[in-house]
């Protein structure tokens, strides 16, 4: 293990690739079938949050704001605009639930949300996330933390074949939708929070803009607390999962900090085994798990010799960096959005949690980039190999459909790193 | 002296259309409704194109953490362009509690030492605002302390929508900038180019022209500007505004300060670059310059026609549907007219009273203007047999619904469509929509459903 900072050392961010909470909780709520997230908060939070994910998942995006002003926003308690904005909303859609949250103006006022969702005659969830605090995946964090300790019911009973999944903000809709279908061959029912495998996966349908399409039922989610089993994966997503415990103490935890490369998914599935009592994995799974090991193998020479920087989100980059590291890649530096307790178990050179200024002070550390498309400037000037992956992606179409997860997932993103990297040594040479 | 605008004047815009109607002001936001950014937003699109200077966001991480390197604005500046990079002191808990000042000096004392900028604009944001910090004196010291302009430019989120956060970036320029420095030579065909950000390089489409007829743009707000030449902008003889109603106030003030006369065009389309171009001689006033551009305008637009002449075939007797907001509304309108494509309809939901009696000059009586657009157009398609339509990103499936060719107009761009240069980019584009299949295959039905 190398060295690890926590601190951000600069007074400012240069190249930021911090993202914001209540990004990260509108996010949350899009996985809600029939959901309106409600950012509370001036027009410009909502709107450049909208156009951030528009331009990532290339759907329509269902974001509403209680477009605070001046006025409201030195005068009054911050009530009128919540109550008048689902008011402005409700006359022309019916939302299951309003998904109501904060940013930096309103927690600065110090707004009572809570007060005003019992203003509110529809399903409401609330959730402070000021925006000088946490990151992307702590907003979505404490939004699902929020959601089940609102919504969802107490029980005492349990169905044993039934799983709930929490997911990391990081997991595309595409690999939410692999990791239940994985868990799925195993017998088991599984319903996850939130699911933007079912709303922003890509599929062409009848999109209802003002509110999100797919995800999870609010029924689905009252009755969650039946299942036997709750597994949470990405450290971001155990207080959801404690925050679900409390709701029926007969239920069982399985925590998995990622799902990413051969020792990580073998631990998934022994986990299920055990809970499905079977003695062998289905046969796809047993497949794939080899051609996971063939891929190491054909990749590794291309990846041994390569020096990488993985960048994103604290769960994203934990996973990230194990995959590549199995097959022998050396991660000199893992760049995290923010901190957290992640940090301290991935196997990099040098953790830290900064900016894409500080990458590009280290760039004679690195030669391939894991990261959103803000590292795409410094992979030009400096020569480097770059994959694709985090928050944004705008260049590219298909981020919902990109699987890194699991033994599948995993050969697939060797391959496509490997090809980068060889693709970039052979650019260099001409 | 503190330098923040009254934020009550500007709304009072008197150059504005609607102030001598009884219509509402400019600063209307409502709860509950899905678009519109805000001041700060309005105040990074204008200011921001000037890619010499720093601009660091005094605020939380989502005011820039989610806007930075969005918009193609093109640059030839050769240093690094720094309208590419976010900067932000990124405020934390322990600053709103404490007052973020101290951070935001340091910021700009690391930026001016690592970056070199000809000028730091330093951007206050809703929660920096709400706490009081006073970017006035901070950027004040920092001037004296590093010898070049520092310019605070005041528009927190909360204090409107975009279109004001323009005209708050407009009065910064004014106050802290124009007028600071006078330029190293002048002509008699000075102007300044206010409003085009050189989106996807828009202003080169038709700056090359202005040059050939010895037309200088002596500063730009702030399409490939510079800070020392906005700096010299009060020495122009005409100040020309682009298609840019939010940033009408700072071309009245500057006619009231320094008494130069101010035009407003637009470069969409060949009836409005041709004619646009001639305002602009016209408004200089030289009769040898007026005949000049005559002589150019005829000789590019013949050019034009020749380029033109293949995509007129395929336009022929087709039927557009145009969707989208603002000048658009009409400028499109405009340049799909001059391609041969009859605009049966355009919305005019969140348009001017200006923008609305443009649109109906160039749709005529027949043309309808469509206020709920969203309800309306796929009627309109079925009754005017429309093969296209041009819209954001949402009515994509009306169009596959109809079974007709999309083109989508409000997706950031990634290609010029002004100045002669632009019509064929747009020609091509459309082209490549009306022959695509794609539309028609997404609309099949499968096998198993009747
Ligand atoms: S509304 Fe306020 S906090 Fe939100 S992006 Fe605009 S300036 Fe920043």
């Amino acid at each position: 293990m190398g060295e690890i900072s926590h601190k951000i050392e600069k007074p400012l961010q240069i190249n930021p690739i911090r993202l914001s909470q209540p990004m990260g909780a509108a996010l949350a709520f899009l996985g809600i079938d029939g959901c309106m997230p409600l950012m509370h908060g001036g027009m410009g939070c909502t709107s450049f949050t909208k156009v951030f994910l528009t331009r990532h998942f290339c759907e329509p995006i269902a974001i509403q704001t209680t477009a605070v002003t001046d006025v409201t926003a030195i005068l009054d308690g911050g009530d009128s605009s919540i109550v008048e904005a689902v008011h402005n909303i409700t006359k022309k859609v019916t939302p299951s639930l309003v998904g109501l949250h904060t940013t930096g103006l309103t927690e600065t006022k110090g707004d009572d949300i809570r007060g005003a969702a019992k203003q509110v005659d529809f399903p409401m969830v609330y959730v402070h996330t000021a925006d000088y605090e946490g990151g992307l995946e702590s907003g979505w964090g404490k939004t699902v933390k929020a959601i089940i300790e609102q919504l969802v019911e107490e029980r005492s009973q349990v169905q044993s074949d039934k799983v709930v999944l929490l997911p990391h903000v990081s997991m595309q809709p595409i690999e939410v939708e692999k990791l239940k279908d994985f868990i799925a061959l195993f017998g088991l029912e599984v319903v996850a929070l939130p699911d933007l495998s079912t709303s922003l996966d890509g599929h062409l349908g009848e999109k209802q803009s003002a509110l999100s399409s797919g995800g999870v039922k609010v029924e689905a989610i009252v009755s969650m607390a039946d299942a036997a089993t709750v597994i949470s994966v990405g450290a971001s997503m155990q207080l959801s999962a404690e925050a679900l415990l409390k709701k029926n103490a007969a239920m069982r935890h399985i925590h998995m900090d990622h799902v990413q490369g051969l020792v990580a998914t073998d631990a998934l599935v022994e986990q299920l085994l055990a809970l499905t009592g079977m003695e062998q994995p289905p046969a796809s799974v047993v497949r794939w798990r080899k051609r996971l090991q063939d891929v190491m193998l054909d990749s590794h020479f291309s990846l041994g010799q390569t020096r990488v920087m993985v960048t994103g989100e604290p769960d994203f980059v934990a996973g990230a960096c194990e995959l590549l590291s199995e097959a022998g890649a050396r991660i000199s530096v893992a760049l995290s959005t923010v901190d957290s307790p992640q940090l301290e178990a991935i196997n990099a050179a040098k953790v830290m949690v900064g900016d894409l200024e500080d990458a590009e002070k280290l760039q004679a550390e690195y030669d391939l980039i894991v990261g959103s498309m803000h590292a795409e400037a410094l992979a030009h000037r400096f020569g480097k190999a770059l994959v694709l992956r985090g928050f944004p992606c705008w260049e590219i179409v298909g981020n919902q459909l990109k699987n890194d997860l699991l033994y599948e997932g995993g050969a697939y993103f060797l391959c496509e790193t490997a090809n980068a990297a060889e693709a970039m040594r052979m650019g260099s040479h001409d | 002296m503190a330098t923040k605008p009254k934020i009550r004047e500007l709304l009072d815009e008197s150059a504005c259309a609607h102030n001598k109607t009884k219509t509402a002001g400019c600063n209307k936001t409502v709860p509950g409704a899905t678009t519109g950014g805000c001041a700060f937003e309005g105040s990074q699109i204008s200011l921001f194109p000037y890619a010499d200077a720093a601009h660091l966001v005094h605020g939380p991480i989502t005011c820039v953490g989610a806007s930075w390197e969005t918009r193609l604005t093109r640059t030839s500046w050769q240093g690094r362009d720094m309208t590419q990079m976010g900067f932000t002191t990124g405020i934390s808990t322990n600053d709103v509690v404490f007052g973020g000042e101290e951070k935001l000096r340091q910021s700009i004392d690391y930026i001016v030492g690592h970056y070199a900028p000809q000028a730091v604009f330093v951007y206050s944001t809703c929660v920096t605002a709400m706490i009081g910090d006073d970017i006035d004196a901070v950027c004040r010291q920092a001037q004296q302390d590093h010898g070049i302009p520092m310019v605070p430019v005041h528009a927190p989120g909360f204090v409107g929508g975009k279109n004001l956060g323009s005209r708050l970036a407009g009065e910064a320029v004014l106050t802290h900038l124009i007028g600071t420095l006078e330029p190293e030579e002048t002509t008699p065909f000075d102007i300044n180019l206010i409003g085009d950000y050189n989106v996807t390089g828009d202003m080169w489409q038709y700056a090359p022209l202005l040059k050939e007829l010895g037309i200088r743009i002596l500063s730009t707000l702030s399409g490939d500007g510079r800070v020392a030449r906005i700096r010299t902008a009060h020495r122009a003889h005409l100040n020309v505004l682009v298609c840019a109603k939010s940033l009408i106030s700072l071309p009245r003030k500057l006619k009231e300060k320094y008494g130069i006369p101010f035009i407003s065009v637009s470069f969409y389309g060949k009836r409005d670059t041709s004619a646009s171009i001639l305002a602009i001689a016209e408004g200089l006033g030289d009769a040898d310059l007026i005949a000049r551009t005559k002589q150019l305008i005829a000789r590019e637009e013949a050019r034009l026609e020749e380029r033109l002449a293949p995509y007129r075939e395929i336009f022929r007797g087709k039927k557009a549907v145009l969707n989208t907001g603002g000048n658009k509304s009409w400028s499109i309108a405009s340049a799909l007219q001059d391609l041969g494509i009859e605009v049966v309809a355009t919305s005019v939901k969140k348009s001017t009273q200006v923008d609305k009696e443009k649109a109906r000059k160039y749709l005529g009586e027949k043309g309808v203007l469509m206020t709920n657009p969203g309800a309306e157009q796929a009627k309109i398609i079925d009754q005017t047999g429309a093969d296209l339509l041009l819209a954001g990103g949402r009515s994509l499936y009306t169009a596959i619904k109809k079974k007709i060719a999309f083109a989508d107009v409000n997706q950031e761009k990634k290609k010029s469509y002004g100045g002669y240069e632009g019509l064929l980019n747009l020609a091509e584009d459309l082209k490549n929509a009306l022959e695509n299949p794609v539309f028609k295959n997404v609309a099949r039905r499968a096998p198993w459903e009747k």
